[in-house]
């Protein structure tokens, strides 16, 4: 264990590496290309983010995308103000007399950074007391969260006077950091987007090596069980809940940077669902895997839907449903099950298929 | 006064299309705990279907239904072998892998077809309304009604009535000594699976006259589909039933006092909130879980 | 007045009364066993005293404080550990990673965010000496044998070091040896802790035994004595049918 902690940490680093130093490199420092990959970057933060609750919690939130797109309106109001003068156009087209009370406190940079962070945090935190306090598990946690994206894309799609409504929130202004204005095709964002990236993942290898990620492990495996040793499973849940939706806001804040738009259907059950798909396929078990997974099919869906156009989605779709069936623990699985088969028979952690899962398979006893 | 009784037809036509969606979900979901996320391209298949027949084989829907409803339940029965088998001791897979597949099958429509919206022409014989005083009602929209309440029936007949039925119900409380006694589970599994899948086609085909057909239509109608199962009770008939009026109805009514969006968020958020408080639904069964 | 003070506990199963009038204390350092055939409602106290069950009736005092309607982790909390009759280890944790899991003396999430996650181990391996579980370490749980994992979950609650210990049939499943073994080490725990244990192992309730109260129908039948129940003309009844 305390080697796993090791082989994350190198991991870690070597990820870092690279996409600090090799990345830019092979794009050629072209800032277009950059762009684009810092957008896969900020991608992959979300990814991670679902891993935390997902992989090491075993609460498979499919409202990812609601957390994330609050990390991006709030940016997004934020840079649509300092294009303003005064009231921003759309509210104008919708006959918004001033502005709203809710966009006043986003002129202030400080304020957005912490609403983009703590907002999510405090929704996410609200449906999880809500659900873990009747110990809502298993596929409702799914099915409640998923009712709650729909309802809340309804929603911002709805309030088209505070919130641009289908269109999004369009013609923003770059960040203006004290000294810095942020340049969405410049070296400099980049490495903005780089180093928060490695900064999430070292929070989140941290937090599935600290006791904390252990008795949620625990939790994933028995809840009943851990609250006989005098955890409050309720608390755990929720406090993982919150960790990943701050994670999902930070991302989506990003995310807004990038695009230098923010649009609903990035609130969307499919970009949901695509999260979940680029943690199944990096590996839920680790954020780093997670990550990999964000990039690695971002990255193919680049380069693969200029050829595809269409047919991409389907292998999608495709390679999906063989990763779930073939690769439960996704890249990251093939990896380790490749090392400990390296190690010797005896040290197949988790690799091997899990003796009790069989068996209750056998025996068709549910478990 | 007429605002709201017509409200409540609609609502009653909405219900009965949400019925005609959920009770295939719902027996897939109570008999074999799995989340068929790819619910709705069944749907969506079965709205292509009828198209293609009426469109190529000047088929009209009516005729088109029992059709429609072989096709579609063979693509289930090809999916639930090849997937959905290897997956049900691990049920929140199941939700991720049937979700793939309805992104398949969406794409696979939108290559094959092209994303532009198709329309089929309602039954001739069905084209007209029915007024009672003033409450206007389509007659198509009265068939659906009644023809999704056959339906109901007619798997409820299944369910307790034929050896199929017995078997499955076994199965579902114990697959272990089911199959001890000689029941193979597995092809019960695949021919529940084939029947929800089949039930959805005919949704599909029936709603074609109300709903244009695009490649996405599925993916709004299995989420609603999907809160209607669960608030009903896993795997209940009557369950769902039930809940799709009671969806239907709120939503409609909620959309004369508020608007159509806020309508349906406050409908939404009831739907969480109940599965909160009445995680087993409404009408809760013994099911396997 | 004991540690464990229960009185009048009942609970109802759909009409049927699983335990029934049921008064009992149990004091610092003491070894209770209950026993009682299959049904007897031997299981449903414990789950009851640890909070898996909701009682219809009665109270549960640990201490002086009424625990009977708190939730299962505040009582874990207060001091009640619990082994199922099941083994229950997490089989995807190593062995180490289960005893670092046990060792809850910090439960909140703050602590739990602040500490990594074997920080509690080593004083946890001593305790894995005690069960011939050292060398194991870092296997997963999963791939213990079904003696090994009663050990472990006994190293669990070792190392949870609750002061009251409810045992379900600890021994079951073990070899001679290795149930000698086990009578040793809770002999041992008796110094610091309570213990209600619920065995068939008529030897080995000799061996730990300080008092006994055999169940029957979720009622009292007998209380005393290891000599005393043996002449118990009413147990005597119950487990022989006349």
């Amino acid at each position: 264990m305390t080697s796993r902690f090791h082989y994350d940490l190198v991991a870690l680093v070597i990820f870092a590496v690279v996409i600090a130093f090799g990345v830019p490199a092979l794009m050629n420092y072209d800032g277009f290309e950059l762009n684009t990959f810092a957008r896969y970057l900020a991608l992959a933060i979300v990814s991670a983010a679902l891993a935390l609750s997902w992989g090491t919690a075993g609460l498979l939130n499919l409202g990812q995308a609601a957390t994330f797109g609050m990390g991006s309106y709030a940016m997004a109001m934020h840079l649509k103000l300092r294009a303003s003068d005064g009231l921003p156009d759309f509210m104008g087209w919708n006959n918004v007399p001033e502005l709203p009370l809710l966009w006043v406190p986003f002129e202030s940079l400080a304020f957005t950074l912490l609403a983009g962070l703590l907002a999510p945090a405090f929704i996410g935190g609200l449906i999880a007391i809500f659900m873990f306090r009747a110990r809502i598990a298993g596929v409702f946690v799914a099915i409640i969260t998923l009712a709650f994206l729909v309802a809340f894309q309804l929603l911002v799609i709805n309030q088209q006077g505070q919130t641009g409504g289908q269109n999004g929130l369009t013609g923003l202004a770059q960040l203006a950091l004290p000294g810095w204005t942020v340049d969405p095709y410049s070296m400099g964002f980049y490495y903005l987007v780089a180093g928060c990236l490695t900064v999430a993942l070292a929070i989140g290898v941290y937090l599935t090596h600290s006791k904390f990620g252990l008795i949620l492990r625990a939790i994933r495996e028995d809840a009943d069980r851990t609250r006989f040793f005098g955890y409050n499973v309720a608390t755990y849940q929720t406090a993982v809940f919150c960790i990943s939706a701050a994670l999902a806001g930070w991302a989506g804040m990003l995310y807004t940077m990038v695009l230098e738009f923010a649009s609903p259907t990035y609130m969307g059950v499919s970009f949901s669902l695509a999260i979940v798909i680029w943690c199944a396929v990096g590996g839920r078990e680790s954020v780093i895997a997670a990550a990999f997974g964000a990039i690695v099919v971002n990255l193919l869906e680049g380069r693969l839907s200029d050829v595809f156009v269409e047919g991409w989605h389907m292998m999608l779709g495709v390679i999906f449903v063989l990763v779930v069936m073939f690769m439960p623990r996704g890249i990251y699985g093939l990896l380790t099950g490749l090392g400990a088969r390296l190690r010797g028979p005896n040290r197949a952690r988790g690799a091997e298929p899990r003796a009790s899962h069989t068996q209750q398979l056998e025996t068709g006893q549910e478990p | 006064m007429d605002v709201i009784a017509n409200q409540l037809f609609a609502g009653l036509s909405m219900a009965s299309i949400l019925l005609m969606i959920a009770l295939g979900l719902a027996i897939i979901y109570g008999a074999m705990g799995v989340i068929n996320l790819a619910h709705g391209e069944f749907v969506m298949l079965g709205a292509y279907a009828t198209w293609a027949l009426q469109s190529f084989g000047g088929i009209g829907i009516l005729p088109a239904l029992p059709l429609v409803f072989v096709a579609v339940a063979a693509v289930g029965w090809i999916i639930e072998k090849v997937v959905v088998q290897n997956l049900y001791h691990r049920p929140l897979d199941t939700i991720l892998a049937t979700w793939g597949i309805g992104i398949i099958l969406q794409q696979a429509v939108r290559l094959g077809v092209g994303a532009e919206s198709r329309f089929v022409r309602g039954p001739d014989l069905l084209s007209g309304n029915t007024q009672i005083g003033p409450l206007i009602m389509s007659n198509y929209r009265l068939f659906v009604i009644a023809f999704s309440v056959a339906v109901l029936y007619g798997t409820w007949l299944l369910m307790t009535r034929t050896e199929f039925g017995m078997k499955l119900r076994a199965v579902i409380q114990n697959r272990r000594i089911s199959e001890c006694y000689g029941i193979e589970a597995k092809r019960i599994y695949s021919f529940t699976f084939a029947y929800g899948a089949g039930l959805a086609g005919v949704a599909g085909a029936l709603i074609t006259p109300l709903f244009s057909t695009i490649p996405t239509m599925g993916t709004g109608l299995v989420v609603d589909a999907f809160l209607v199962v669960i608030v009903g009770g896993l795997g209940s008939l009557i369950g769902a039933a039930s809940a799709s009026v009671l969806i239907g109805e709120a939503t409609a009514l909620f959309s004369i006092v508020i608007n159509d969006t806020l309508g349906r968020i406050a409908v939404l958020a009831g739907i969480i909130v109940l599965i909160r408080f009445r995680p087993r639904g409404l009408f809760p069964t013994e099911t396997r879980r | 007045m004991g540690q464990l003070q229960v009185t009048d506990l009942q609970v109802e199963f759909g009409g049927l009364r699983a335990v029934d009038n049921l008064s009992f204390s149990v004091a610092e350092g003491e070894i209770l066993c209950l026993l009682g055939p299959n049904g007897a409602g031997k299981s449903t106290t414990l789950d009851l005293i640890c909070g898996k069950t909701q009682p219809t009736g009665g109270s549960i005092r640990l201490n002086g404080t009424e625990i009977s309607q708190m939730l299962e982790f505040r009582r874990a909390r207060l001091g009640i550990g619990r082994k199922f009759q099941v083994p229950s280890v997490y089989k995807d944790l190593t062995v180490a990673e289960n005893l670092s899991v046990a060792r809850s003396k910090r439960p909140g999430v703050w602590s739990a965010l602040t500490r990594l996650a074997l920080s509690d181990a080593r004083e946890a391996c001593a305790i894995l000496d005690r069960v011939d579980l050292a060398d194991r370490r870092d296997e997963l749980a999963g791939n213990l044998s079904h003696g090994e994992t009663q050990w472990l979950e006994i190293a669990m609650l070792i190392a949870q070091d609750s002061r009251l210990i409810l045992m379900d049939e600890p021994t079951a499943g073990m070899t001679l040896q290795e149930t000698e073994k086990t009578a040793r080490i809770f002999r041992k725990l008796s110094a610091s802790h309570s213990l209600i244990v619920v065995e068939h192992d008529m030897s080995f309730v000799r061996t730990v035994a300080d008092r006994i109260i055999v169940m029957n129908r979720g009622a009292m039948l007998a209380e005393g004595s290891i000599a005393e129940i043996e002449a118990n003309e009413a147990v005597k009844t119950a487990y022989l049918g006349h």
